[in-house]
């Protein structure tokens, strides 16, 4: 995770304003590039994406429900977040307080074990509430996953 | 430009808050948003998709298969609904005589919604630019070709921990 750069804002006026260079700032996200292809930033991207069908949405359900055999139902599942360089340190813990009613204490050790273990288990349950966390925290941006617990 | 004696967030109460963002920074962030809409409608394979739209189980296909079967739609619908709202802050809505101003006072679940979708912003333009941890110490130099979109990146995260700091403030 990373932290917050200090005056920022004084950083956008070079958006806002004239840069001292001639140069012209490009206001697009600079989609379909590559990292090497990025040397071209006052280049405006075309934002159009081709739409890629992903060929793993056919589940049936009838399969679902042969999988759900009562065993796996009784089994604890686990909620996990991952490290990832992009969300703030800040962010994160607000957003364990806010989805899961923890401490700032409580919420400020996970968001640590994340970001110096790479990972740490934020909540557990059954299938169905894990699926509810997940969701809440992808909703927030936050890289979360879930599995039984003995799979670790 | 002048600059501010606070910063662009402060908490009212328990349900409002004040942000103060000069039109300048509003356009700008207009326009991203706009953009970013754009990828939420039409990229579905991507790297900038598979960061707005992580997999739930990665050690099971057959499970993460069914997983964005029934949840994809929902967290697409969720992240445009963030997106209109913030619109009505400072965009198109019917907040005309605010959006001419610098300072404009929202509600909690505004500001929630302006927070998610700035931190969306910084998640697509963080995996275009495949930031590091701990980018935002370096030094951005003026040399660099991507200087303008690290400026950006910056600045997003400058303007997002200042609405978490105004969300997580004591009365």
């Amino acid at each position: 995770m990373s932290r917050v750069p200090i005056n920022a804002r004084e950083l956008l006026d070079g958006y806002a304003k004239p840069p001292c260079k001639a140069t012209t700032i490009n206001y697009s996200l600079p989609i379909g590039l590559t990292s090497s292809e990025r040397n071209r930033p006052n280049t405006r991207q075309n934002m159009t994406v081709s739409i890629v069908k992903s060929s793993q949405t056919d589940v049936q359900p009838a399969e679902v429900i042969e999988q759900d055999s009562q065993v796996e139902n009784d089994r604890p599942w686990i909620v996990l977040v991952w490290n990832d360089p992009i969300n703030l340190m800040s962010y994160v813990t607000m957003v364990l307080q806010k989805i899961f009613g923890y401490s700032h204490e409580k919420a400020t050790e996970l968001m640590l074990d994340v970001h110096h273990k790479g990972r740490a288990v934020v909540s557990s349950g059954t299938r169905e509430h894990a699926e509810f966390d997940v969701y809440r925290l992808h909703e927030h941006g936050l890289w979360a996953t879930m599995q039984r617990e003995d799979s670790r | 430009m002048a600059r501010h004696s606070k910063g662009p967030v402060t908490r009212l109460d328990n349900a409002t808050y004040s942000l103060n963002i000069e039109s300048s920074e509003r356009a700008v962030l207009n326009t991203l948003f706009d953009q970013l809409r754009d990828v939420l409608m039409n990229d579905s394979s991507s790297d900038i998709a598979r960061r707005l739209f992580p997999a739930a189980y990665h050690q099971d296909e057959q499970h993460e298969a069914e997983y964005q079967r029934l949840m994809h739609h929902e967290l697409l619908s969720s992240r445009l609904a963030s997106l209109s709202m913030t619109a009505d802050i400072f965009g198109s809505g019917t907040h005309s005589e605010q959006q001419n101003s610098d300072h404009v006072v929202v509600s909690a679940d505004q500001l929630d919604s302006l927070m998610r979708s700035v931190n969306s912003l910084r998640l697509v333009l963080g995996t275009l630019l495949d930031v590091h941890e701990d980018e935002a110490d370096v030094m951005l130099d003026e040399d660099d070709p991507a200087y303008g979109q690290l400026q950006l990146y910056s600045y997003l995260g400058w303007l997002l921990d200042w609405m978490v700091t105004a969300q997580t403030t004591a009365d």
